[in-house]
């Protein structure tokens, strides 16, 4: 793999989605919305909102799968699967549980959905851990790391205790792709990698 | 009372420093659970019997009202109204058997109460944990009202009222008041009030807990107040009928008690009450107008009043079976509540399992089928079909099966024929199968028991606390 740094990957903090805390789930996704429509210009593609406090601080982020579980949102029956786990039962147990819950509560109901569009983002918000973080000047072998380690989709990059931009799986493994087919004979090499982000040029 | 107030506060200390991971603290409850001023009041006593070692130590302890059986050693205790056990302590030379291990013993196990309070307890059977084999431990352990250590070596514990673990090491743990748990060995686990889980594993694991807001009308906690409930009212209500039998030191006798059968001298009996061959009554049992079978047992803490009990029938220790029918071969599990009444009686059929620490209590007359495990709150016929099941379909169950509240996953056979195994084992322990001098238990033992008391400090700074004590043949 060519030296690639983190900041070589990163998409700038300035171009993507945020909002600050106390915004409305309804208004987040709007947010994004509009950040969704310049995609076509600038080719990074918005799959995540960060949540920032009024002093500029990142504080978390919302995926769509976060937004899923605010839908979701049954408190008791996260209460009920965590005890399941401290009292030994299976995975498989688990999901014959989630099964029958899920047949009996619909999700998609108008009461949920403008319950759920009401709510603040920092209630459902993933906040963020240490293990989310990774310097722009670390080697791409270091973000790898920490993604595959906390099975994260993205990581926060810092350039001292400033938070300057975002690494995203997506990115990591086209630019990884690229590195393995390039690396024999006779396969297709990409000008670009297959997500259509260009692989910059390293020195 | 100096010396007594100073080993309480000691005692809580230590039980926090084990439970400060769960971040539990047990001073709130202690303060009001313990009334020092009652532990000068009444004498402790002790069994002397030709089958169990006479070996007993006390030492810097308060053991008032409190029994004990077999070879035991009190240290730096509080042991209040209690019922320590030793009459299925594993024995010198017997072997312990686990996985692909045999040991044998090189002496006698022993009960081993240290820093600890424990208030009205029962501590029976022997150790399960392999690891202590001649050691079933208590330590740094404080157990409320009811509660029921059977089998189940403590360190650093906090048991609820009614709470129950069973053959089952424990270590920093906090049980819910009536909650049920036989597990092997936990460690650091919060149970929450109103849990009944049993778990073998990789063989089965049975887990139910009370629906929030039904449990606290029979049984609640809360910091600075005493255990309040309909099941601490029912036991307050006949406290006098207990302060009679401790109030003498010889009782008249029952005549018409069959001599194959066992009726503690600490034992309430009410007229009017047969006792079949082969029965047991155990100390602080309480029978009132009823029938116990052949080979029936009413363990202690049970209450069975207005009952019929056709034979061969266990009432695990704390019981309550009240107008009720049961039929031969029913397992009443600890500290059920089985709450029928005069117009509204409960039968329970042949060869029922009811689980420990269900509650039934009901306005209408109720009819539990043969061969049925029944489990949880059951108030009518809607709740009795939600949280029961016949034996057989149990049996059936392969891995994964839930009905209303409980959850079962595993080898439905193997729970039915592990508990039915138990059941046996009870029934022999406690000498139901007793005939022609064979197969002698608890029932036939037990008469060749005799007791003495021993007495507190009455005045000065050790006023309550009990002179160390070693008690050998």
């Amino acid at each position: 793999m060519k030296n690639y740094l983190v900041k070589d990957l990163m998409v700038p903090i300035s171009e993507y989605a945020a909002v600050p805390v106390g915004t409305s789930l309804v208004e987040a996704i709007w947010v994004l919305e509009r950040a969704q429509e310049v995609y076509t210009e600038n080719k990074f593609q918005h799959r995540v909102i960060l949540v920032f406090e009024l002093d500029g601080h990142v504080v978390g982020k919302i995926s769509q799968l976060r937004v899923l579980k605010a839908l979701e949102n049954e408190r008791e029956f996260d209460n009920e699967i965590k005890e399941m786990r401290k009292f030994k039962f299976s995975e498989a147990f688990i999901a014959h549980i989630r099964d029958q819950f899920s047949s009996q509560k619909k999700i998609i109901k108008e009461e949920i959905l403008r319950e759920v569009a009401a709510k603040k983002v920092e209630e459902f918000m993933q906040t963020l851990t240490p293990g989310e973080y990774v310097s722009e000047d670390s080697a791409i072998d270091t973000a790898i790391s920490k993604l595959v380690a906390g099975a994260h989709t993205s990581l926060l990059v810092t350039r001292d205790d400033e938070i300057v931009g975002i690494i995203r799986l997506a990115d990591v493994f086209a630019a990884l792709f690229h590195e393995i087919v390039s690396l024999e004979e006779g396969y297709p090499v990409f000008p670009s990698s297959p997500l259509g982000f260009k692989i910059p040029e390293v020195s | 009372m100096k010396v007594l107030r100073q080993l309480f506060k000691r005692i809580v200390q230590r039980v926090n420093i084990n439970l400060r991971e769960l971040n539990f603290d047990v001073s709130p409850f202690a303060v009001e659970l313990i009334p020092l001023d009652q532990m000068s009041k009444f004498y402790a006593f002790y069994g002397i019997t030709p089958d169990h070692p006479l070996d007993l130590h006390f030492e810097h302890s308060a053991i008032a009202g409190s029994y004990f059986l077999g070879k035991s050693r009190v240290r730096s205790s509080i042991v209040y109204k209690s019922d320590i056990r030793g009459d299925e302590l594993k024995r010198k030379g017997s072997d312990v058997n686990f996985k692909k291990f045999i040991l044998t013993l090189t002496k006698d196990e022993i009960i081993d109460i240290e820093d600890s309070i424990l208030i009205k307890t029962l501590v029976h059977n022997y150790s399960h944990d392999p690891e202590t084999p001649e050691k079933f431990f208590i330590k740094d352990t404080l157990a409320m009202d009811y509660a029921n250590i059977h089998g189940s070596p403590s360190d650093g514990c906090f048991l609820g009222p009614f709470a129950t673990v069973d053959l089952t090491t424990m270590r920093d743990c906090v049980i819910g008041a009536y909650s049920y748990v036989q597990a092997g060995e936990i460690s650091h686990l919060k149970v929450d009030p109103g849990t009944i889980w049993v778990n073998s594993n990789n063989n089965f694991n049975f887990f139910y807990k009370y629906p929030e807001g039904t449990l606290e009308h029979y049984v609640s906690l809360s910091p600075d107040k005493v255990p309040w409930g309909i099941l601490i009212d029912f036991i307050e209500e006949r406290k006098s009928e207990f302060q009679r039998v401790f109030d003498y030191v010889n009782h008249e006798v029952i005549e018409s008690i069959p001599k194959t059968a066992s009726l503690d001298r600490y034992a309430v009996v009410l007229p009017v009450v047969t006792i079949a061959d082969n029965v047991l009554v155990a100390q602080r049992a309480y029978i009132e107008n009823s029938d116990l079978g052949k080979g029936a047992n009413a363990q202690e803490n049970c209450f069975i009043i207005n009952s019929t009990l056709e034979g061969n029938n266990v009432t695990a220790h704390g019981a309550k079976i009240i107008e009720a029918d049961l039929k031969s071969n029913v397992f009443v599990g600890f500290n059920s509540f089985l709450f029928g009444k005069k117009e509204s009686r409960l039968t329970i059929n042949e060869g029922c399992v009811i689980m420990p620490h269900t509650i039934v209590d009901i306005e209408v007359p109720l009819e539990i089928p043969p061969e049925h495990l029944v489990w949880g709150l059951v108030r009518n016929g809607e709740e009795l079909a939600e949280n029961s099941i016949s034996l057989e379909k149990l049996s059936e169950i392969k891995s994964i099966f839930s009905q209303g509240k409980m959850c079962f996953e595993g080898n439905g056979a193997m729970f039915v024929g592990a508990f039915k195994e138990r059941i046996h084992h009870i029934l022999h322990a406690n000498g139901a199968f007793y005939k022609n001098w064979e197969n002698a238990g608890h029932a036939q033992k037990n008469q060749r028991l005799s007791l003495n008391t021993i007495q507190p400090f009455q005045f000065g700074v050790k006023e309550g606390m009990y002179p160390n004590i070693k008690i050998q043949p």
